[in-house]
């Protein structure tokens, strides 16, 4: 009887491997490019016709490869970037299984061009895994990669590609973000012979942001940068305030590789808890850094996932570093983000450029702010609403609500988990009426009214009498804020918040803050502004708005043509 | 109008009645001094709506007649003039020029026409009153008055004029000061007055003056020599607060006040800014002061006091208490207590004086 189990035949085995690393245009522009970075590229330039169906050519000005390596090249599990399982711990190439190329070649009319000195060079061609011709040709240092005819074979396959749009699409989504891991690369991409990405070598990632997206996102980017035991996080995250529900940019790298991970960008998000309306999502693109031992990279076909070994760990860290990015009141936005006019707000714009041949350490060399607890006079009130104070690099305006919303809001978060507000005992206690749904929802938050300051008593009908009340200010009116925090509470504002004590906590500092309209004396404002500035998140007020606009220095010596 | 005036007369006359004048306004008139030349002298007179000043004094009158003009400009031009008499002349209906010596201005006023009128309050039947005896009060109470504008009634100092006495009373809510002082004759009424005006009648009338003190439907007005201040009076009724003050209070500790009081600094260093909530154990011969704020750190004091009653622990806003102290006209107070949630008295000891007076305080929720 004949064996029913057969090795399969090597192009078979291509094929099958291909279905799991080349599943559309996009996956070959991704192994093409990722080969052209690891072989040293300075210049990456990408075409694809058809949506890549008829066409992927990939060039790169790198090391290239010898008639024997070239040949080499494509047999399966061929690489010259490890050896042994040992190398695979803590590997810097992108590339390290020997797959890609064969994949590819199985499922297309391919061709290889390479020269590793600019003189002889090596042309293959292989239709569906089957090696057609090795010819001579004369051509630059480098390789170039031509893909035709994706899926010819594989029908199935091909069945499965979506409309030219969708798949030109996914190759500028996997150019773009390769492009991000490198800004000391160029990269072009033409579809169709239109230019879609062409971004020359930058200085640094937010150089390379601006190229990629334009000022627009890059202006409203905070420098992130935050180190904890192993792992290093850097990167951008936005500005509490311009961030928008829709259109975020969410970009996660590890060990410079880009991979999917929304649970790091859903840590990231949390960073943001308080400082942003509910339903807005904040761009965020972090580069994380660890010990080569401390992540598995090989556990996806793609290499899309990578698996930590303290996942937990790293969640934790990246929340911080994203809270911390927002806490310095460089974090403010700058007058004029926003479309006020060209150039505005290029002040705080280069937070985060690296200065070319500068040591690692001074990726984001400005210093935050130094939070001077007493602001320096003069401090104005305008339209008795807003402060106005020097800093060292410009003028500060501050919202007064919006900032002792921010203010309120830290304490009371602190008292709701802590024991209670101190609470001041009413000599005349007060009377109020509520609606029956009111009265419900002082029955459910009864405690955390007590613990901010309110000791309630059902008095008669749908009256109530209160003992006790907060005093926040001089300004404060218990009764009102009363009132205002019960019918927000029962008519479920912030109904976005998760978390029933943040929720609480936002609401209650938003009604019990000082509005917007109230004059303050001089020593009111000094306090406020003192509170504000050692608050852990000076500079977003709770609703996502920001609580100070910072006017750059340099933006009026460039009004008033002092630059 | 037509009138000369010595420089010493126009600045007394301006300086009764700058204080009054608004220093930003929306309606322009109310930034003028109203100057009324009569046979009595020159009446001047400023106001902010909320309460007008105005007062006589002497002047060589030539032609009756009356101009607004612009009162910081006069108040300045007073200043630099050199001594000697100063002669006013009306030119047209709102303009004006001032000679003394060879100096001349010509200043631009509004019509007299544009001048609030003043409220018809009508002084026969007045009550009387020593200047000095209001300047007490007012002194000891209107502190107490609330800042904040939601109950408008807390904004005043609530005035009581019985037959037999007059008291003033204040508070905020949290906090209430209190002072009686015997008087002859009079007609009883409860007045709410702004603090602000009882501040005019402070720095304009001197101690011996005697005051008399009329009030109509909605204002109060107030007149001495001849300077009168009115006011709008704050609507009523005010609180019941003979009601909250406590009758059964069963503690008691007499302490020296100006070591109560330094101890209370010493601790609101480490007091929260918000709140300022310290911590007052009574027990035996001392009183134990402390205070706790997370983030910042904890402070505790001690000092020997006289005290009568069961062990107390009671917390307090420390500005409360010595804003108190500070109105407290002797060296020694005596604090009355119940429980820690109850209103505490604040008195002085050994007052030689016909007033008397009391404070009271709320205390501040403990927690353990
Ligand atoms: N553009 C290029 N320039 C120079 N050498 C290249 C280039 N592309 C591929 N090579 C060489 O061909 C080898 C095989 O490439 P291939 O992409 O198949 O595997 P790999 O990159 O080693 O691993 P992986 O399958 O993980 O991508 C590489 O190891 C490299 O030596
Ligand atoms: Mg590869």
């Amino acid at each position: 009887m004949t064996a029913k189990i057969a090795v399969l035949a090597p192009r078979v085995a291509d094929q099958i491997a291909a279905g799991e690393v080349v599943e559309r245009p996009a996956s070959v522009v991704k192994e093409l490019v990722e080969n052209a970075l690891d072989a040293g590229a300075g210049a990456i330039r990408v075409a694809i016709e058809n949506g890549g169906r008829t066409l992927i050519r990939v060039s790169d000005d790198g090391d290239g490869m010898g008639r024997e390596d070239a040949e080499l090249a494509l047999a399966r599990h061929a690489t010259s970037k490890i050896r042994d399982p040992a190398d695979l711990i803590g590997v810097a190439t992108f590339g390290f299984r020997g797959e890609a190329l064969p994949a590819i070649a199985s499922v297309a009319r391919f061709e290889l061009e390479t020269s590793p000195d600019g003189r002889a060079g090596t042309r293959i061609g292989v239709v569906g895994g089957k090696r057609d011709a090795v010819a001579d040709v004369v051509r630059q240092r480098g390789t170039t990669v031509t893909v035709r005819a994706l899926f010819f074979n594989t029908p199935a396959r091909r069945k499965f590609l979506r409309a030219q749009a969708t798949e030109t699409r996914a190759v500028v989504e996997v150019l773009t973000v390769l492009a991000l891991t490198r800004p000391d690369v160029a990269f072009t991409l033409t579809s169709d012979d239109r230019s879609l990405i062409d971004v020359p070598p930058a200085a640094g990632q937010l150089e390379r942001v601006r190229a990629l997206w334009g000022a627009g996102l890059a202006d409203t980017l905070l420098p992130v940068a935050h180190c904890e035991g192993p792992l290093e996080v850097r990167g951008f995250a936005q500005r509490p305030a311009q961030a928008r529900p829709a259109g975020r940019k969410g970009y996660v790298f590890v060990r410079g590789r880009p991979i999917r991970d929304p649970f790091i960008l859903r840590a990231g998000e949390a960073g943001y808890r308080s400082t942003i309306a509910p339903g807005d999502r904040p761009s965020l693109i972090l580069f994380l850094d660890l010990p080569g031992d401390a992540v598995d990279v090989n556990v996806h076909p793609a290499k899309l996932e990578v698996r930590f070994r303290e996942k937990f760990f790293v969640e934790q860290v990246v929340e911080e570093a994203v809270r911390r990015a927002l806490g310095p009141l460089a974090a403010a936005a700058p007058l004029g983000v926003g479309g006020l006019g060209p150039g505005i707000g290029g002040a705080w714009a280069d937070v985060g450029a690296v200065a070319p041949g500068g040591p690692p350490g001074e990726l984001f060399p400005r210093e935050p702010l130094t939070p001077d607890t007493r602001p320096p006079a003069p401090l104005l009130q305008v339209f008795d609403t807003y402060l106005l104070f020097q800093t060292d690099s410009g003028v500060a305006i501050v919202d007064q609500h919006s900032a002792h919303e921010r203010v309120l809001y830290e304490t009371v978060m602190r008292q709701l988990s802590g024991d209670g507000a101190p609470a001041q005992r009413l000599l005349l206690p007060l009377t109020v009426e509520f609606t029956p749904p009111e009265l419900d929802a002082i029955e459910t938050q009864r405690e955390l009214l007590r613990r901010v300051g309110y000791e309630i008593e059902p008095f008669s009908g749908r009256t109530v009498v209160v003992h006790t009340a907060p005093n926040p200010h001089p300004r404060f009116d218990a009764a009102r804020c009363l009132q205002e925090l019960v019918a927000d509470l029962a008519g479920g504002r912030f109904g976005g918040w998760a978390n029933r004590l943040e929720r609480f906590a936002a609401t209650f500092a938003c009604r019990a803050a000082i509005k917007a309209g109230q004059r303050l004396e001089l020593e009111e404002m000094r306090e406020l502004v003192g509170r504000l500035l050692t608050a852990t998140l000076p500079a977003h007020d709770v609703h996502g708005r920001p609580t100070i606009v910072q006017l750059p220095k340099e933006e009026l010596e460039r009004r008033f043509g002092r630059s | 109008m037509k009138f000369t005036i010595t420089r010493e007369q126009l600045q007394e006359g301006l300086g009764a009645v700058a204080a009054a004048i608004p220093a930003k306004t929306t309606l322009p008139v109310l930034a003028n001094v109203l100057l009324e030349a009569t046979k009595q002298g020159i009446r001047l007179s400023g106001t902010d709506l909320d309460i007008a000043v105005s007062t006589t004094v002497p002047a060589e009158v030539d032609a009756e007649g009356a101009v607004t003009l612009p009162a910081k400009k006069l108040v300045d031009i007073a200043r630099e003039l050199p001594a000697g008499p100063v002669r006013f002349a009306a030119a047209g209906e709102a303009r004006v020029s001032i000679e003394c010596g060879r100096s001349k201005f010509k200043l631009l006023g509004l019509p007299r026409e544009e001048f609030p009128s003043f409220p018809a309050v009508k002084f026969d039947g007045a009550w009387k009153a020593a200047a000095g005896v209001v300047h007490k009060l007012v002194g000891h109470v209107a502190f107490a008055a609330s800042t904040e504008e939601s109950r408008p009634i807390l904004n005043g100092v609530l005035w009581e004029l019985r037959p037999d006495r007059m008291r003033m009373v204040a508070t905020n809510g949290h906090r209430l000061a209190k002072m009686d002082v015997p008087a002859k004759g009079g007609s009883t009424a409860d007045l709410i007055v702004p603090p602000k005006a009882l501040e005019q009648i402070r720095r304009l009338f001197a101690a011996e003056d005697a005051i008399e003190v009329a009030k109509s439907d909605n204002h109060i007005g107030f007149r001495a020599g001849g300077t009168l201040v009115f006011s709008r009076l704050i609507e009523g009724p005010y609180p019941n607060y003979e009601q909250v003050i406590p009758r059964e209070n069963d503690k008691a500790a007499t302490v020296d006040k100006a070591a109560m009081a330094a101890a209370l600094r010493r601790m609101s260093v480490v007091a929260s800014d918000q709140t300022h909530r310290i911590r007052l154990a009574f027990a035996g011969g001392a009183v134990k002061f402390s205070v706790q704020t997370p983030d910042l750190g904890e402070a505790q004091d001690e000092l020997p006091v006289t005290y009568e009653g069961e062990p107390l622990e009671i917390g307090f806003n420390a500005m409360y208490l010595l804003e108190i102290l500070k109105y407290m006209p002797t060296d020694e107070v005596r604090l009355t207590f119940k429980a820690p949630e109850r209103a505490s008295t604040v008195e002085p000891v050994g007052w030689n004086d016909p007033a008397s007076y009391m404070a009271l305080v709320m205390p501040l929720r403990l927690v353990d």
